[in-house]
């Protein structure tokens, strides 16, 4: 393995990210490459982490997009401050300026509001990590725009001219995958799928990050955790639902699962109520619930 | 160590061998690829493997093909110490033949779909009169009388009053959509510029969020007596094309085939003999399988501003998990889903079938499409909220 990717799979361990081979490389290529990185899977895996590890490990800012369904340019480039714009020409009206004067006041950079996108363009010094959280959210049309501004990483704005990035962002994009991505944009980034972790990589996450959970326990909720996600819920949970699960438990101070602290504690594991009926059910009627009792 | 021109040529073979299993890999990726092979251990197989992954796959479903690809074309022989040149066999290998990677539509499917319905001229007249139809004197009766019960020689004349009715509910949808003048929200942008001369805000410009048209995707199912049904309701739902940004339509038995390019033709009817052509008669309907196959191949189609029709009685050979599975993840993909059968038209009927017990609960609204009145009552739920 070469030198690089292993310093890599180290510094997200110290941030405290629990990382695969997989993984250490995407950031790797994503680094070298100075290529967007598209990172695709279930909610709650920690893709979104992945760019905050990567912003902490190059010792730079994080700027972060969240994109919702209506998003559009003002809200992701640049928006003019209107109210301050309105004080400035009040306070001026008595002045003798003449109005292309003034409108060059206006339009000048301090009455400009730097959403994410530009913010991460024209960003002094280092080059940020940009955050694009949740691509699937935003229209069609907003994944054609950001298409756009991916492909040079300048923006023209028309009353102060042409911005461009000295040194191109670190770009990371996530998508659940509530809409299909198009293949534009896919070609454009490099790519990683992140499943659920195996058995292995979960106990290493659940005694990373909650120290109160012992080994023992961390193996039981792994492997709970695991035969969950094996029963069709309307949303299988994630690691981030075993970490708050942990986390319950660990304040319980419980050192192992029993049937009882199980049903106590089911709201950490689902967030849903047929869910939490169905998975009720599965222990009532031995599914899991033989799982559980085995190991008590 | 292989030099770049090396590397370069071993990709672009690569590329081929990945285009022609249905991964649509672009030139500019290749190198890519080629960049990435010179920021890692050429030696290492597995890093190898997962750089050119993380740069040549671009969603989760290509990566099955993918992998397969890798082995037959890197063969591994550090034992030779022959480092990357060695990994590259010269002859393409013989491919999986089992790929058909989903081309993605082409443009001019985004084209709607243009029929004419030739011998029927639109009817004139304001959008509330009731809907007179010449040479059909009793409405009523043949608004709820069941499609399968028309003797043959009625079924053309059905058809044009379904046209009809669908022609009508559009032109009320659309007027519905007219833009109001004090909707929408403040543009500030437009209105700092509209008023800059007069010093403070006089006039407010707005702007109102554009809708994007709402897709319909249908799925039919056209086994048996099933396909009578799907005609009336493929008739009525291009009639109302117009009101919707796309249509797409696949029928099913025992496979799923996609038929919206069939159904562009000038005449209807011509559209409705090709449909004929490409049925398959195999016997037995496989819903679950076809919902599937719906999802693998065809899930893009499917956002959340996308409703999807499915047309089916619900009796199923099938696996009824599968159906449960499949209808889960189109759920969740699309803006609504709504199941027609026309077997709900008769009043004794209760879904019943296993296939239809493991469907209901997953579907957002469940309705007959049996009769025209039932065909009018629909598009009320063509939309998304």
């Amino acid at each position: 393995m070469r030198a690089e990717i292993k310093k890599i799979q180290e510094m997200m361990e110290t941030a405290d990210y629990v990382t695969d081979p997989a993984i250490a490389m995407s950031v790797h290529l994503a680094m070298t490459l100075k290529k967007p990185l598209l990172i695709e899977g279930h909610a709650g895996v920690g893709k979104t982490e992945i760019a905050k590890v990567m912003a902490t490990m190059l010792g730079t800012n994080l700027i972060r997009l969240q994109c919702y369904e209506g998003l559009d340019a003002s809200q992701a480039l640049y928006e003019w401050n209107y109210p301050k714009q309105l004080l400035h020409i009040k306070l001026e009206e008595s002045t003798a300026h003449s109005t292309s004067e003034k409108e060059a006041a206006i339009f000048s950079p301090p009455f400009l509001i730097r959403r994410p996108l530009l913010q991460a363009i024209s960003e002094p010094g280092a080059p940020p990590v940009l955050l694009i959280d949740e691509i699937d959210r935003a229209d069609e049309e907003f994944e054609a725009f950001l298409l756009e501004v991916l492909s040079d990483f300048q923006v023209t704005i028309p009353e102060v001219g042409t911005i461009k990035a000295t040194q191109p962002p670190y770009v990371i994009l996530t998508s659940n995958r509530v809409r299909e991505l198009s293949d534009a944009l896919r070609r454009r980034c490099l790519y990683m799928w992140i499943d659920f972790p195996g058995f292995e990589k979960e106990v290493r996450i659940v005694t990373r990050k909650v120290p109160g959970v012992n080994e023992r326990l961390a193996r039981e909720i792994s492997r709970f955790m695991e035969t969950v996600r094996t029963i069709r819920l309307a949303k299988v949970p994630g690691v981030a639902e075993t970490l708050d699960w942990a986390q319950a438990l660990s304040s319980l101070h419980a050192d192992h699962l029993d049937e009882e602290l199980v049903a106590e504690t089911l709201g950490c594991v689902v967030k849903d109520a047929d869910d939490v009926k169905r998975l009720k059910r599965e222990l009532a009627s031995g599914g899991i619930g033989r799982f559980v009792a085995a190991q008590s | 160590m292989p030099s770049p021109r090396d590397l370069t040529r071993a990709m672009l073979a690569f590329g081929g061998v990945l285009r022609a299993s249905g991964l649509p890999v672009t030139t500019p990726e290749l190198m890519d690829a080629v960049r990435a092979l010179e920021v890692v251990d050429l030696m290492d197989r597995d890093e190898v493997y997962l750089a050119l992954r993380t740069v040549l796959v671009s969603r989760m479903e290509e990566q099955p093909a993918f992998d397969r690809c890798f082995e037959s074309f890197w063969k591994f022989q550090a034992e030779d110490g022959q480092g990357l040149d060695g990994l590259v066999s010269l002859t393409p290998p013989t491919l999986p033949d089992n790929e058909h990677g989903g081309n993605p539509p082409d443009a001019g499917q985004e084209k709607q779909a243009q029929i004419a319905l030739d011998d029927w001229d639109e009817g004139e007249g304001s959008d509330d009169e009731p809907l007179e139809v010449p040479g059909l004197s009793n409405r009523e009766v043949l608004m709820e009388q069941d499609f399968s019960t028309f003797p043959a020689e009625q079924l053309d004349e059905v058809a044009r009053l379904t046209v009809l009715i669908a022609k009508r509910l559009a032109r009320r949808v659309s007027r519905r959509r007219k833009p109001t003048r004090r909707g929408g929200i403040v543009d500030l942008r437009r209105s700092m510029r509209a008023n800059l001369m007069k010093g403070e805000i006089i006039e407010l410009r707005r702007r109102a969020r554009r809708r994007r048209k709402v897709r319909l995707v249908l799925l039919c199912d056209v086994s048996g007596s099933m396909d009578l049904y799907s005609r009336f309701l493929l008739q009525f739902l291009y009639a109302l094309q117009n009101v919707f940004g796309r249509v797409e339509t696949f029928t099913f038995a025992t496979r799923l085939t996609r038929v919206s390019d069939l159904l562009r033709g000038p005449s209807y009817k011509g559209a409705l003999r090709r449909l004929t052509e490409v049925r398959d008669w195999s016997g037995g309907t496989r819903i679950g399988e076809a919902v599937r196959d719906f999802n693998q191949e065809w899930g893009r189609l499917v956002d959340r501003r996308t409703i999807v029709l499915i047309l089916s009685d619900g009796w199923d050979t099938g696996e009824p998990d599968v159906l449960a599975q499949e209808m889960l993840t189109l759920k969740r993909r699309a803006g609504r889903v709504l199941w027609l059968n026309p077997l709900l038209g008769n009043p004794s009927y209760e879904p019943l079938t296993r296939g239809m017990a493991a469907a209901l609960p997953l579907v957002d609204h469940f309705a007959a499409a049996h009769n025209l009145s039932s065909l009018r009552e629909l598009a009320t739920h063509l939309t998304l909220r």
